[in-house]
């Protein structure tokens, strides 16, 4: 009995120690994890932005129902924001995509101006298949092609819109196109942009 | 709604917020699971044993059922820890370690329950279940259930399934491999080399599984 | 045996992946780019020398009983420190390593070198052990990787090699799960070729 309790308590000494080191590490990283994902959020909005208007931008977290999000429940802050200039003139908005690709959740952030036309984009997070999917990051093989369109022309060739698709990505391409689409027409229900978005 | 949508409810509901069960959810986790991304020859996980244990037919099926079963216990200790024990008291980042000490002691759980009650299944799965602990197939899978934010009947679904692709494609090896013991292989390519190549076609052809989901 | 050969052991000799088959699923999984390789390699060298150092400490403390559940719980403690790390540090290298890095958890170069090496020697050896081990996995990594990322994306390290015509046109399957298959089997082939050619040489 005193066998197992001298063994017990070595794998528990062992297991505390563990666990006190690791907290202690955490309470270090985590505020810099939470720093730094904050920065790369807010980069990729003044960069994104940046394709609606040049100078000074102001953001405004805005909250739109049926926005396609599903992490909504989950992280509240990924809202879509107006975007305004430095004299308060409405410019457009931006909001976060969510389109379930082949292995990986793709996030796309959109900019969109107040005709309901995306000026600019950038994808957040893809984990997609390297070498197919995963060139969705690569803004020269696909993203190049929503810039300009808006909620009735983003469509791939494939689903009779004029898109071209990711080769052998069909699957990636069609979940950020389409969510893309869902999204802006959740603008557009919402009364933000126009609901035929007036195509030039 | 809209056309990525059997893909998109693949996306999972947080904790809490207990959604409606749909069974198209809960088909597009199955055949993901099984076929899409099958977890040794699309996500590479569980090779080892894949490698190691494939050469018979009957302990291909002997270690199969048993991943799926600690699979399922170890979804369902992992996740019920990790939702009302680590996540209220903000320790999300003990999970690893959570997780593989709750892997290791299920497995040894299971093999004292099982040589007292029951010595026949033992006999059958008993010389597996130590090799099961290192198996990253079901680390991965209690992590993958987290990281998809899968509600605890989706992640019991998905272990199910998970283990029965790697079933799948242990059994599928193990045939192979019987029928090419007597091929005339190369000699340098004769043992692992060959399994890696039978591996390589079999993926390939998983590959066109992935038109499923589109 | 001396220090040299315990660092060198682990390279050529008794290399983790090309030797001993261990490690195999980060080894297929992460190989797609040179940099994947070189970020699971450091991740890896790292837990790999730290538990090697810890186990060798306390081996003489640590009941035998519960010496596995111990080294596993000195392992999955250092994983989760290159995790939290390299989230706070590498934020993109830890995002595209993914699920592996928790996954070196159950690396069986790991688990193996603590019970098979770093348990019965002193504390300098089986660092120099861990060392040696973790760069013969990185270098086996790196090889493949770059086998994978030139055919695959014509590329090595990020840097374009073949050029813009041959990355439009890459040969994709290696890149491919099914091209990770088919080169190890090829490597490993490579292998049994060479040792055969040195057994051969020495008759």
């Amino acid at each position: 009995m005193g066998e197992i309790f001298k063994v017990g308590l070595m794998l528990m000494l062992v297991a505390v120690i563990a666990a006190v080191a690791l907290g202690y590490v955490n309470s270090i990283t985590s505020p810099i994890i939470a720093e730094q994902k904050e920065q790369a959020k807010l980069d990729a909005m003044i960069d994104v932005a940046s394709s609606l208007a040049a100078g000074e931008l102001q953001f405004d977290s805005l909250s739109v129902p049926n926005l396609a999000n599903p992490y909504a429940e989950v992280d509240e802050t990924l809202a879509v924001v107006s975007v305004t200039d430095s004299t308060g003139a409405e410019l457009g908005f931006l909001f976060v995509a969510y389109g379930k690709g082949y292995s990986s959740t793709v996030q796309t952030m959109i900019a969109v101006n107040a005709a309901g036309i995306v000026t600019g984009n950038t994808i957040l997070y893809q984990q997609e298949t390297p070498g197919l999917g995963a060139n969705v990051s690569n803004p020269e093989k696909f993203l190049y092609q929503f810039n300009g369109q808006n909620a009735s022309s983003l469509l791939l060739s494939k689903d009779g819109g004029g898109l071209d698709s990711i080769t052998g990505s069909t699957i990636t391409s069609r979940a950020v196109t389409d969510s893309v689409r869902d999204g802006l027409d959740a603008l557009s229900a919402a009364g933000l942009i126009p609901a035929e978005g007036g195509a030039q | 709604m809209m056309n990525s949508f059997l893909m998109s409810v693949i996306v999972a509901v947080p904790d809490g917020g207990e959604p409606s069960f749909s069974i198209a959810k809960m088909m597009a986790i199955i055949v993901s699971a099984i076929f899409i991304n099958n977890y040794v020859l699309s996500r590479f996980l569980g090779i080892c044993p894949f490698l190691g244990v494939s050469k018979q037919l009957d302990s291909a099926v002997g270690m199969g059922a048993a991943v799926v079963f600690v699979m399922v216990l170890a979804t369902l200790g992992s996740w019920l820890v990790y939702h009302h024990l680590l996540v209220p008291h903000g320790m999300e980042y003990l999970r690893t370690i959570t997780f593989i000490i709750i892997i290791a002691s299920l497995v040894q759980l299971v093999e004292m329950i099982l040589q007292k009650f029951s010595p026949a299944l033992y006999d059958a799965l008993g010389i597996f279940l130590p090799l099961i602990t290192t198996n990253c197939a079901i680390l991965g899978v209690a992590v993958l259930n987290i990281d998809d934010k899968f509600s605890l009947g989706y992640s019991l679904i998905n272990s199910v399934a998970a283990g029965i692709g790697f079933t799948l494609a242990l059994v599928l090896m193990a045939g192979l491999r019987e029928r090419m013991e007597t091929a005339n292989v190369p000699e340098a390519l004769k043992g692992l080399p060959l399994a890696f190549l039978i591996a390589g076609a079999m993926s390939i052809a998983f590959l066109g599984f992935a038109g499923l989901g589109g | 045996m001396s220090l040299a050969q315990d660092f060198s052991r682990g390279i050529m000799k008794e290399n983790p992946v090309f030797k001993q088959a261990l490690g195999m699923c980060p080894f297929l999984a992460v190989t797609t780019s040179v940099e994947n390789a070189l970020g699971m390699g450091a991740a890896a060298t790292f837990v790999l020398v730290f538990s090697n150092f810890l186990v060798s400490l306390f081996r003489k403390v640590i009941p035998a009983k519960v010496r596995i559940p111990s080294y596993i719980v000195i392992i999955a403690t250092f994983v989760t420190l290159v995790d939290l790390l390299m989230n706070a540090y590498l934020p993109a290298l830890h995002s595209s390593l993914g699920i592996f890095i928790p996954l070196i958890v159950v690396n069986c170069i790991i688990l193996g070198r603590a019970e098979g090496f770093a348990n019965k020697n002193k504390v300098l050896p089986s660092i120099v052990d861990g060392i040696g081990m973790g760069l013969g996995f990185t270098l086996a990594m790196v090889i493949m990787a770059t086998f994978r990322e030139i055919l695959g994306n014509g590329s090595w390290l990020g840097f374009n090699l073949l050029g813009e015509a041959y990355q439009n046109q890459p040969l994709l399957i290696a890149i491919l799960a099914p091209g990770a298959f088919i080169l190890m089997a090829f490597i490993l082939g490579f292998f049994n070729i060479m040792e055969k050619r040195k057994r051969g040489g020495a008759k």
